[in-house]
């Protein structure tokens, strides 16, 4: 087995008196799925925050790529390769397609920040980028605010990607969305996770679309990681089992049957 | 179940892609954001023609309309490219007063610090550093307090024109400059705000057979030099706005802007860049006016800030960022400066109908936009 992309030791986040994580472990490895599970409250977001260089853990350590990395802000962690997509954040929907495919990082000639815009390479970029990843853009001077939530969530991978993020986070990617547009997002990730070189952090409470495009799984509750493993390793039972926190679905039938 | 079948199969044939009309040139022309402005700026001139049996665009009354829509048009472009990264500033007319106060004083009684007689030139420049220094206190008071900047601009409305009246009557015991040398004929410098432009114009007019005045000579020589101030920072402001890096930043930090800076824009930057701009403007609004009629008082720029916003949103500009159009700030200001020359043309109206009218369009512009919003983001 290959050396994670990025892993996390024993990691500790405390808010105050309150224990959000208590020492963690995750290793996730490239060109893989790595769904991370469990309940309302149990972490993930905290979790992957830290990831980002949104928060700074307490104690415990993260390294990419084997060596110890600190991340004071989310640009430190996206110079680091690690490319978060939030569900809200990180889209302009009055902006052109490829405005928002180059935000920030806008190609241009002459001078910063007076330089004159490249547009017809960034619109064929864009349109290339957006192509590869599934979905045709007709125009790239398209408002955002026009696009189904399915293919805003694949413009803002395809930009992660673009800008080299080896590490892809996706917090809840799909919540929001419709049947067809939820597929669609999974078809993105499948897709991303055929390049082979990116790895992809999944969070979701959809058992179902876990277990469709994860290759890895860890499950959290109240801030501690009560179970791991692969695929082949962990029953659909378990899996199950586990999301739920640890309880027995058998006893969340009576509970149910009680009332 | 065939029947069920079939139409289970159309939407496979169908791409997202496919759903996007591809509209032709006109078509795109009639939805572009410019658009509602520059429809009301045609029945404005059509009506202010015909009303003013030709007068107002005779070479004067040209020459007095083009001096008015350039003032409103300096100012509102600056407003404008504030408004679309979001935030306003109230304190443009009272930097005008400020500017207009700090200039004359200093060419009546000589420079801060006994530094000796001030030239048109030095007293511009000192006054500039001072107007952008508070363009810069603006913007980083509300980047780092995250108050609105309404209520912060607010503010400086009213400390900035309390602050001209107390130096004026400081300095020069009385609120007001006049009698100040005519610089403009003398001054090279004072004639960029105060002379005259657009020479080879009126020359022309008059080679062809018009420009005549009653003696028989050519009537008008030129428009007020504030015009070419007017169409250089339009041009300026356009290519920055649409064709550079910095314009796509202005975009984004109105539009959303923790995205903007999740994204590595420097949105902080860009607002207290765009506070100096209005100052800015402002200052060029005020030396055009000081160089022009060789005068100021502490009234000067009185309400200019809500003309200014309200010219940027007839020309299609959001209130709420993101979204906004040089093109159509330049219709909004001539459609305003006519109408507010109007009664100098039209005997039979007074300023209050230009108010009236005001409050009638802005109104009118409020809900075009709306629409226009609605139209680009799909509702959202
Ligand atoms: N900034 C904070 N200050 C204090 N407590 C916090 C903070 N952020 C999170 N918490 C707490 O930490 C716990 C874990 O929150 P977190 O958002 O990581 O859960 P989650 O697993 O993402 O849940 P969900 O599935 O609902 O998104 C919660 O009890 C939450 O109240
Ligand atoms: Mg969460």
């Amino acid at each position: 087995m290959s050396e994670p992309v990025i892993s996390a030791k024993s990691l500790t986040k405390r808010f105050g008196a309150f224990t959000a994580l208590n020492g963690i472990d995750l290793e996730v490895y490239k060109g893989e799925i790595h769904a991370l599970l469990g309940d309302n409250g149990a972490g993930k977001s905290t979790l992957i925050k830290i990831l980002s260089g949104v928060h700074q853990p307490t104690s415990g350590g993260l390294f990419v790529d084997g060596k110890p990395v600190l991340f004071q802000s989310p640009r430190d962690a996206t110079n680091a390769g690690i490319g978060t997509v939030y569900q809200d954040l990180a889209l302009n929907p009055l902006m052109s397609v490829t405005r928002n495919f180059f935000m920030g990082r806008e190609l241009y000639t002459g001078v910063r920040p007076f330089g004159v815009l490249r547009m017809k390479e960034m619109d064929e970029i864009t349109h290339a980028e957006m192509t590869k990843i599934g979905i045709n853009v007709s125009d790239p001077a398209q408002a955002v605010g026009t696009m189904s939530g399915g293919q805003r969530q694949t413009l803002a991978i395809a930009r992660a990607i673009y800008f080299g993020a080896k590490v892809l986070i996706l917090d809840e990617p799909t919540s929001a969305l419709g049947q067809k547009q939820q597929m669609e997002v999974l078809k993105t990730m499948m897709r991303v996770r055929a390049y082979g070189n990116i790895a992809i952090i999944f969070i979701t409470h959809n058992e179902v679309h876990s277990k469709l495009v994860a290759d890895r799984f860890t499950f959290l509750a109240l801030g501690e990681v009560i179970g791991k493993g692969t695929k082949a390793s962990l029953a659909s039972e378990d899996i199950r089992h586990l999301m739920a926190g640890g309880v027995a679905m058998a006893d969340l039938e009576h509970e149910l049957a009680a009332i | 179940m065939s029947e069920v079948l079939t139409t289970a199969k159309t939407p496979a044939l169908r791409t997202e892609a496919s759903r996007l009309v591809q509209r032709g040139r006109l078509a795109k022309l009639i939805r572009s954001p410019e658009m509602g402005a520059f429809v009301v700026m045609m029945v404005v001139i059509i009506a202010i023609a015909i009303a003013s049996k030709g007068n107002a665009f005779n070479p004067l009354g040209l020459k007095n309309n083009l001096s008015i829509i350039a003032q409103f048009g300096i100012i509102a472009t600056g407003a404008c490219l504030l408004m679309i990264a979001g935030e306003f500033d109230l304190s443009i007319g009272s930097m005008i007063g400020f500017a207009g106060m700090s200039m004359t004083l200093m060419l009546k009684w000589g420079l801060p610090f006994g530094l000796g007689p001030a030239t048109p030139m030095s007293a511009f420049f000192i006054t500039l550093i001072f107007t952008l220094a508070w363009g810069w206190l603006i913007g980083f008071i509300v980047v780092r307090s995250k108050l609105s900047s309404f209520i912060v601009t607010l503010s400086f409305l009213f400390f900035l024109r309390g602050l001209t009246e107390v130096c004026f009557r400081f300095i020069n015991q009385s609120t007001q400059v006049s009698g100040l040398p005519n610089y403009k004929e003398s001054d090279w410098f004072a004639s960029m705000f105060g002379g005259e432009s657009f020479h080879w114009f009126y020359n022309l007019w008059y080679t062809l057979g018009g420009n005549v005045n009653q003696l028989g000579n050519q009537w008008v020589t030129g428009f007020d030099a504030r015009v070419v101030w007017w169409l250089v920072l339009s041009g300026i402001a356009y290519f920055v706005l649409m064709k550079t890096q910095v314009g796509s930043w202005i975009f984004a930090t109105g539009d959303n802007r923790e995205s903007a800076r999740a994204n590595g824009v420097p949105v902080d930057k860009v607002r207290i860049s765009l506070f100096m701009l209005t100052a800015f403007c402002a200052t060029i609004f005020a030396a055009c006016q000081v160089f022009d009629t060789n005068t100021a008082d502490a009234a000067k720029g009185n309400l200019k800030e809500l003309e200014a916003i309200a010219i940027a949103v007839v020309g299609g500009t959001l209130m709420t960022g993101g979204f906004g159009s040089i093109l159509g700030v330049m219709f909004g200001a001539i459609t305003f400066g006519l109408v507010a020359n109007a009664v100098f043309f039209i005997p039979a109206i007074d300023g209050s109908y230009y108010r009236v009218f005001v409050g009638v369009v802005l109104l009118v512009a409020v809900f075009l936009n709306e629409s226009v919003r609605k139209r680009i983001t799909g509702g959202i």
